[in-house]
């Protein structure tokens, strides 16, 4: 392979990964400090992408419009938690059931307002060649914003009050609570993190992808099995798995097609778990939770 | 008795059901019929998940792509030989088969990988629409498997009816009239099947699964090989279902591996009651009838309907339409039902578990003592040999029951990560003997008792039972073969009733139905639960389930009991009839326990060793450790003369181990 083929495989296999990283970190931070399995989680990067859509087209720029989405669903994100998931607190198979209903809702309604038909963002900035080969400069953003969440949120869970908070709240919610820690509070604000998350992961996505009501519904079986092969330690896990499973998912997809990529990914996945049931991070330190 | 006349009952109400249905297909018009068919199907495929979810607790999410695999090997089976051959059945055990293959290899990483229920969910939920994505793409006539074109996201199309034929005859298929009686008939006898498998020991077994993995691991249940034996059933009668939808509509599409069906099979059977057979008919009739009638003129309200009922099922009704009827019962009926049967004292006090029950006013014990509350009683019956009745009475051998056995452990290190919570422990317990483990917190009891058990896999060194290697059998295999485990927390099937707690018990020793339900009913009066023995197990008083469940160790027959502190959460009283009860056990067992409480170790006056910070400390009389300086300080915390974190460190794999 030449050397700017190498790179064109190279920059690929990192755009896969971090596009893994950045459509499981939403759902990572609520499975991992709040124990709440958000099936809702795809729809909430639907509503970021359709959030994004919406503004542009109200006429403000790509950038801010990506950050009014942030904002809206993670705004979303705190009234579906006081709504809903606080009242299913430690239900676990009832979380999972009452949030499928919520997807379920929101496709339909988002496809009721929107139509099914593909609406396109222009993706922005342009290209940039390397040899025989040109590559989207858009790339470049698709890898800097996750990682740059993913330390953003390392930053807040252990270099802040509220982190501190948080992680005491998820591991021990009562002796947090004993110790004067409003976990409702910590609870909810967590969730509306993780739904901000989610957002920016369709506010960036929106311009390389059809935002079409069900694109949840590609991304939600990978981002779930990237934090459950994670393990307890959610951000380190996750990060991890991104990396090996969206590397298997990209170098497969390269040989074959994106769909045998995707099902390579899925079969990994329940491989290591076959192994390792409590994750890569599992094994090794049991109870730690970043 | 019971269960064959209930039998009779199921069998009349099938075929009173059939004929109605069979006759109203023949009375309504050829398209009714048609549409009902459909509703047909979808109860064989909702009983798929009350088999998988309702008998055995799998929370699967992946039925309705099991069903879509069957439609589609119904589908390419059909095209390439119903020509040949002129017939379809074939295709039918086709879809079957495959629903059933495709299970069981993705039920056996499931399941042997110990996922939690939870991860069950959405690992069969992703492998759904990772199914959805890949038949999408698969358009255009380069994929095709023989004749069939698998069509990708326009679906498969011209797929055979059902037909058969008779030998030397012509090639007939069914009408659409006679297709709803197919379908209805076999939904019905697939009602029966499940009803009747859940009165036989395959069903009760999973039922114990369901309610108490570690409970039934314990008694020598192989939980894993069950789960995957019950999922791969349901996966056969889900892919049959889908045979049956593809032969159907003539057409299968890939739409039936997305989220909006997965999300149906599990409100049908929610809205019926996840535990109820019936419940699968009535969930199908009240869903499909609700979201076509007001899911709009063309269905594009249907989602919202049905996610809508997802959303006000979990909220309004914790679980679904039976489910709550049963917390109503269990919250408000059952409690006064239990404080009328057995006296105030006997109400559950939440938190007794930590000691309180010890500081029980006087009359509160003696009032138990008057229940015919028993210990020593028991412990005689077992001395007498009475226990041994399992194998004269069903007239074949238990396997190493009341034997008492040698159980070793060599130089065994266990270590958690970088935390070493055992450390190059040996030990030897003697059979017909009682063993007490003491040390203070964070010593590695826990963590031994989790070695000895076979929950927790060694770092190093080797496990014995006479003589023979387990260091690397689960807990099923070892209980098999004479393990009988008390845990600390009482582990009984708390929704399952008292008697079928010890029925379970007996029959993974025996094998024998009959003679299971005997010894039960034998072991109930010795325990002194005769009154309460159709009440579930969880509504029995603390001390009561301790109880219980030292019975179900015994009613297996073990050569070897491991007891974690028995007397946690014991009166006095209870306490004292404990201690008398191991000491007669040891005639018939070896006996381990592991103990905090210092006065129950000094009644029952057994060798003793002590285990300090993953170590064996020492080892001796009571009178011996009482005398010697270093055991009490370890005991009072004086002159902790080991700096560092290392006990610490013990106690956090001990906290893991427990």
């Amino acid at each position: 392979m030449t050397a700017d083929g190498a790179f064109n495989a190279g920059f690929s296999l990192v755009t896969t990964v971090s596009v893994l990283l950045l459509v499981s970190l939403g759902l990572a931070v609520v499975f991992g400090l709040r124990r709440v399995i958000n099936l809702a989680h795809g729809e909430f990067i639907m509503f970021g992408a359709f959030a994004t859509l919406t503004a542009t087209r109200a006429g403000v720029g790509l950038w801010g419009a990506m950050l009014i989405a942030v904002t809206v669903t993670a705004a979303f994100g705190l009234v579906v938690e006081l709504a809903l998931i606080r009242h299913l607190y430690e239900r676990p198979a009832d979380t999972m059931l009452a949030t499928w209903g919520l997807s379920l809702v929101l496709v339909q309604l988002a496809d009721l307002v929107y139509g099914s038909v593909t609406e396109g963002i222009p993706t922005p900035l342009g290209s940039f060649g390397v040899g025989d080969y040109s590559m989207s400069e858009y790339n470049l953003v698709l890898i800097g914003v996750p990682w740059t969440l993913a330390g953003l949120t390392w930053l807040v869970t252990r270099r802040t009050r509220y982190g501190l908070l948080t992680r005491a709240a998820a591991q021990n919610p009562d002796m947090a609570a004993g110790l004067g820690v409003n976990t409702r509070r910590v609870a909810t604000w967590t969730f509306a993190y993780g739904a901000g998350l989610a957002g920016a992961a369709g506010a960036v996505l929106a311009p390389v992808v059809g935002v079409i009501p069900t694109m949840g519904q590609l991304y939600v079986a990978r981002s779930f099995m990237a934090v459950i092969v994670g393990g307890p330690a959610f951000l380190a896990g996750t990060v991890g798995t991104s990396t090996a499973l969206g590397a298997v998912e990209n170098l497969v997809s390269r040989s074959y097609t994106p769909v045998i990529g995707q099902a390579m990914l899925l079969v990994a996945a329940i491989v290591i778990l076959r192994f390792l049931p409590q994750g890569l991070t599992g094994g090794r330190r049991r109870g730690g939770l970043v | 008795m019971r269960t064959r006349s209930a039998g009779v009952v199921d069998l009349a109400v099938a075929a009173v059901a059939g004929g109605v249905l069979v006759l109203a297909g023949n009375l309504v018009a050829e398209f009714t019929a048609f549409e009902w068919t459909l509703w047909a199907i979808e109860v064989i495929l909702a009983l798929s998940l009350v088999l998988v979810w309702g008998y055995c607790g799998i929370f699967s999410f992946g039925q309705a792509a099991v069903y879509g695999i069957g439609g589609y090997s119904y589908g390419v089976f059909a095209l390439n030989l119903a020509e040949h051959t002129g017939e379809t059945l074939s295709a039918l055990v086709v879809a079957a088969v495959a629903g059933a293959v495709f299970a069981a290899a993705l039920g056996y990483f499931m399941f042997y990988g110990n996922l939690s229920n939870v991860y069950v969910a959405i690992v069969t939920l992703a492998t759904a629409l990772v199914l959805f994505a890949i038949v999408n793409s698969t358009a255009g006539s380069a994929y095709r498997i023989g004749d069939a074109v698998l069509g990708g996201y326009n679906g498969m199309t011209r797929i055979p009816r059902i037909t058969y034929r008779l030998p030397g005859g012509d090639p007939t298929t069914l009408t659409r009239v006679q297709f709803f009686a197919v379908c209805t008939c076999v939904a019905l006898v697939l009602a029966l099947a499940l009803r009747f498998a859940g009165r036989r020991p395959f069903g009760r077994i999973a039922a114990a699964v369901r309610e108490n993995e570690t409970r039934s691991s314990l008694l020598g249940y192989d939980v894993r090989r069950h789960k995957l034996l019950v999922f791969t059933l349901g996966g056969a009668i889900a892919g049959l279902a889908g045979g049956f939808y593809a032969a159907w509509g003539r057409f299968m599409s890939p739409t039936v591996f997305s989220l909006k069906p997965a999300a149906l099979v599990v409100i049908w059977t929610l809205v019926g009651g996840r535990f109820s057979v019936g419940g699968a008919f009535v969930g199908v009739v009240i869903v499909e009838g609700l979201s076509s009638g007001l899911g709009g003129p063309s269905g594009d309200r249907e989602a919202i309907v049905v996610g809508a009922l997802l959303i006000g099922i979990v909220l309004g009704l914790r679980g679904g339409v039976v489910p709550t009827l049963g917390r109503l019962w269990r919250e408000h009926l059952r409690p006064a039902v239990m404080a009328a049967r057995l006296g105030p004292s006997f109400r559950r006090q939440p938190g007794s578990m930590q000691g309180q029950d010890r500081l029980q006013p006087a009359d509160a014990v003696s009032e138990i003592r008057g229940d015919g509350w028993s210990a020593a009683q028991l412990g005689g019956d077992f001395e007498s040999g009475s226990a041994a009745g399992i194998d004269t009475d069903a007239g074949e051998p238990v396997e190493a029951a009341g034997a008492g056995a040698r159980l070793e452990v060599r130089g065994v290190s266990k270590r958690f990560g970088g935390v070493t919570a055992l450390d190059d422990v040996s030990l030897d317990f003697a059979p017909y003997q009682a063993s007490c483990i003491i040390g203070p917190n964070g010593a590695g009891k826990s963590t031994l008792f989790g070695v000895l058990t076979g929950y927790h896999q060694v770092t190093g060194g080797t496990v014995l039972l006479n003589g023979e290697d387990i260091t690397r059998l689960g807990p099923h295999r070892r209980a098999r073969l004479g393990l009988g485990i008390k845990m600390q927390v009482p582990s009984v099937y708390g929704a399952l009733a008292t008697r079928e707690n010890l029925w379970l018990a007996a029959y993974a020793a025996c094998g024998d139905r009959a003679a299971a339900r005997r010894h039960a009913g034998r072991i109930l009066a010795q325990l002194g639960l005769s009154e309460a023995a159709d009440l579930p197990a969880g509504a029995l008083a603390h001390g009561q389930r301790q109880w219980l469940e030292i019975g179900m160790v015994l009613a297996t027959g073990p050569s070897v009991i491991l007891l974690d502190e028995p007397t946690a959460g014991m009166t006095r009283d209870e306490t004292e009839q404990t201690t008398q009860l191991i000491a007669r056990l040891r005639s018939r067992a070896t006996v381990v326990v592991v103990e905090h409480d210092m006065e129950f170790v000094r009644r029952l006056d057994a060798p003793i060793t002590v285990l300090h910070m993953g170590g064996l400390f020492t080892q001796g009389s009571f009178d011996e450790l009482s005398r010697d300086e270093r055991v009490l300080n370890i005991y009072l915390g004086r002159g902790n003369e080991q700096p560092g974190g290392r006990g610490e460190h013990a106690g956090r794999g001990n906290a893991d181990a427990g």
